[in-house]
């Protein structure tokens, strides 16, 4: 059980500098919140795309597919909850409120790829070391990257221990909710306490490693800026410059779309 | 600067929540360049002590402490973990949490970058350290990736690339197998050449230790023992008394009388034919035709058979492939191999806990896939190898109850069984105990009985002795097979090729997910050269008898085939 997303492979995208790939995921975040109408979130879901293909990071779409069903299912009927409009269509689902979650939607799911393009194309390390050179402290940046670092081995934890636990005859299936929260008891105790056990030996380590004996560290990573990233980056501004503009013009919005 | 590496002196400390001392008025010299082997029984307080050596104790881990240790002359009460790191490296047990970068070279940089050491220095020693520990072809691999070996000596690497002169070894190879274990070793002993490394290795592995300079042995925090490494080996009621295990070797050359004792098999095997002793043709004989003979009538009536089994992992690798096993009623079979080697994976789809991609895994004549999990479980028990794995009740006696009861099992009967479990694991009386407050060997205990009062036939257990002293180790399969004697068919997979040699009446070797030898115990290990191929070697003892010609399990084996004794 592997859920490490980094893919150790040789891409354009994989290239870039750590710190193009940070601003494009944040910028994108910013390009992506600014519209109410699907249609114009198309085209930075298509460049959001476009960068996966090229990063050839598909695969970490397809691991995540359950999840990305599940949120896009919740999500388009949840939104139509809290707008509605004026052309009504079915039960409480009206044509305006139906285009708003599905932007609502597209929103969501092109945060977890834009997300996951970051992640596939940027060693844990890189992170780190490009959050630090965009100015955050070190300790902040190795405190990011070793909560991501936990994901994997609490994941095969879990992954483990469900098992000795159904050969003992836990059956996870069927019973009630409250019963089968229950159930997750003799799996959760021991994810939680093997956990503290890891993290306790981490910082053992990490110590015994002379984590901090210095004001200030060095990097084995090597990480410039080259011509592509000035572009890319380039490029990516005048698409939110013209985002903003497109938005402070009054574009971008759903005519007659009430907002609870 | 002092001749003394470290020098502990009148050191006692308790941990915060415990009562007991666990160093308890402890001194000791260690003088630079030396190499010195702590052993002793589990709790004793080895691991406690190192951690003095860099400072974990007191600044990572707080307890009430009296007395001192020093570092060079430095009291490591006054320096903090990172700086004292630049002196000493430790190596930890447990090669998952010590690792982790996301590729082998920028695991090695990280000590040096830590130290603000400059970029082309850092590129010096992690060519350097790669080199020495035998990893540089992986430098570009994610320490995920590596074998248990591998990480142990990418570790080791990582900690070298500080360049400390004092290297400790906390339990480092402990959950290794015997090559891998060896490799570390060969480390360690390329490491003694330089003549400012100063090595400390906590180790159980009494054959691991024949070059070490000093041994000092613990009891209950204390320094029971401190002498030469030739002469403490040579002390087998010594190393017994104290939990650690004895020489097979030695043993067997005091009890037939010998002036000399020697340690190793190459030894041996010189002063057993200067000795002109004779080993009886025909007592020998006897011994294996009789073996045999109870081994065939064991394997009347089958409850496991594996037909051509071919696993492959949801990425697309494969794990086993073309796996043939039988498993009868009353055996006692061992499944050895590398680590990584497919053991754990074959073992789980004993009990259906993984389903077969290709071929068939019978349990009394139907599928494994027919049952299911909950079905199995019934007839197959398996104790996982980290019972923190799966305890986690507050009690003893909840956590045994467990099982039963998810099986409806009626309340009157499981308390019959949860007294019967408790037994045969000799933890009576131990119901309302906390099992988290147990030692390592008593919550492999409580795992075992809870998967006991599901009254299981055939027992599969995972590593049943890793981590455990060697009292532990033999209280675990002594009780093993005494489950046996009442009838429960074990399986259990091991990298401690003694406890193969002592207690298993038939043996897997699996290799690269292959079956590559199957046998009585006796006729695997006289394979030494298609073990070695596999990462596995037989018991120093068994390697001697090797030599002479004939395979002998134990040096009382060996004695009552002795010609005119």
């Amino acid at each position: 059980m592997n859920i490490d997303f980094y893919l150790d492979i040789d891409t354009v995208i994989h290239r870039f500098d750590g710190r193009t790939k940070i601003i494009l995921f944040l910028v994108s975040f910013l390009a992506l919140v600014l519209f109410e109408d699907p249609l114009f979130i198309l085209p930075i879901a298509l460049l959001i795309l476009l960068q996966n293909f090229l990063a050839r990071a598909w695969m970490n779409i397809w691991r995540m597919r359950f999840l990305l069903f599940l949120l896009t299912f919740t999500s388009i009927i949840m939104w139509n909850l809290f707008a509605s409009g004026e052309t009504h269509l079915f039960w409480f689902v009206d044509l305006e409120s139906l285009l708003y979650s599905t932007a609502r939607t597209m929103l969501i799911l092109l945060m977890i790829i834009s997300g996951l393009n970051l992640l596939s194309t940027t060693r844990n390390e890189e992170l780190v070391l490009a959050m630090i050179k965009l100015g955050l402290p070190y300790r902040v940046g190795f405190a990011i990257s070793t909560s991501l670092r936990m994901v994997p081995t609490i994941s095969t934890s879990i992954y483990t221990i469900s098992q000795a636990q159904r050969s003992r005859g836990l059956d996870l299936e069927g019973g009630g909710i409250l019963e089968r929260l229950r159930k997750f008891i003799p799996i959760l105790i021991p994810v939680f306490i093997s956990t503290i056990r890891d993290t306790n030996i981490f910082g053992m380590a990490l110590e015994s490693k002379g984590f901090g004996a210095r004001e200030d560290r060095t990097y084995y990573l090597e990480m410039t800026m080259d011509r592509t990233d000035f572009l890319v980056l380039a490029f990516c501004f005048l698409i939110v410059g013209l985002s903003l503009y497109l938005e402070f013009a009054g574009f971008g919005d759903i005519a007659g779309l009430t907002k609870f | 600067m002092t001749d003394e590496a470290i020098s502990i002196k009148d050191l006692r400390f308790r941990y915060r929540d415990k009562k007991e001392l666990v160093i308890d008025n402890f001194s000791l010299d260690i003088q630079g360049g030396e190499f010195l082997v702590i052993m002793g029984a589990n709790e004793t307080g080895k691991s406690t002590l190192v951690s003095f050596f860099n400072g974990l104790i007191p600044h990572y881990t707080k307890g009430p402490m009296k007395g001192d240790v020093f570092v060079w002359g430095k009291n490591t009460k006054d320096h903090k973990v990172p700086e004292l790191a630049e002196d000493v490296g430790i190596v930890f047990q447990d090669f998952e949490a010590q690792l982790f970068s996301t590729n082998v070279e920028l695991e090695v940089a990280f000590g040096p970058e830590n130290f603000a050491i400059d970029r082309e220095e850092i590129k010096r020693r992690i060519q350097e350290n790669l080199e020495f520990v035998g990893l540089e072809e992986f430098r570009r691999r994610s320490p995920a990736t590596l074998s248990g070996g591998q990480k142990q000596k990418l570790a080791i690497a990582s900690v070298l690339a500080m360049e400390p002169n004092i290297l400790v070894m906390d339990e480092a190879t402990t959950d290794l197998d015997p090559i891998s274990k060896q490799g570390v070793y060969e480390i360690t002993n390329k490491l003694r050449q330089r003549e400012d490394m100063t090595l400390v290795v906590v180790e159980h592995d009494t054959e691991e230790v024949l070059d070490a300079d000093r041994i000092a042995l613990m009891r209950d925090g204390k320094l029971a023992e401190l002498g030469p490494a030739q002469e403490i080996l040579r002390r087998g009621d010594l190393l017994a008394e104290l939990g650690v295990m004895p020489l097979g070797i030695p043993r067997f050359f005091e009890q037939m009388g010998s002036s000399t004792l020697p340690l190793t098999p190459e030894e041996g095997k010189r002063i057993f034919e200067k000795e002109n002793w004779k080993i009886s043709n025909t007592l020998y004989r006897d011994l294996v035709e009789k073996e045999q003979g109870e081994l065939s009538q064991k394997k009347q009536e089958p409850i496991i058979q594996v037909r051509d089994l071919k696993y492959t992992y949801p990425n697309g690798v494969d794990a086993l492939s073309g796996i043939d096993l039988d498993i009868y009623k009353g055996e006692i079979v061992a499944i050895v191999g590398q680590n990584g080697s497919g053991k754990t994976t074959l073992a789980k789809h004993l009990n259906a806990l993984l389903m077969p991609t290709e071929g068939e895994v019978e349990v009394y004549g139907k599928t494994t896939a027919e049952q299911g999990v909950f079905e199995i479980g019934k007839k197959v028990g398996y104790v996982f190898q980290n019972p923190d794995h799966q305890i986690f009740s507050e009690q003893v006696y909840e956590e045994v109850v467990y099982g039963p009861r998810l099986r409806n099992v009626p309340e009157d009967e499981i308390e019959l069984r949860v007294k019967e479990s408790l037994k045969a694991v000799g933890l009576e009386g131990f119901e309302e105990a906390d099992p988290f407050s147990l030692t390592k060997s008593g919550r492999q205990r409580v795992a075992v009985a809870s998967v006991l009062s599901i009254r299981p036939d055939v027992l599969i257990l995972d590593e049943p002795t890793t981590g455990l002293d060697y009292d532990g180790q033999r209280g675990m399969m002594d009780m093993v097979v005494e489950l046996n004697k009442q009838g429960s068919t074990i399986i259990f997979i091991t990298h401690h090729m003694w406890v193969v040699a002592a207690y298993a009446d038939r043996v897997y070797v699996v290799k690269d997910g292959k079956i590559l030898l199957e046998g009585l115990t006796r006729e695997i290990f006289a394979e030494e050269k298609i073990l070695k191929d596999s990462f596995l070697r037989p018991p120093h003892f068994v390697q001697f008898s090797n030599l002479l010609g004939k395979t002998f399990l134990s040096d009382s084996e060996m004695i009552s085939c002795m010609e005119g004794k």
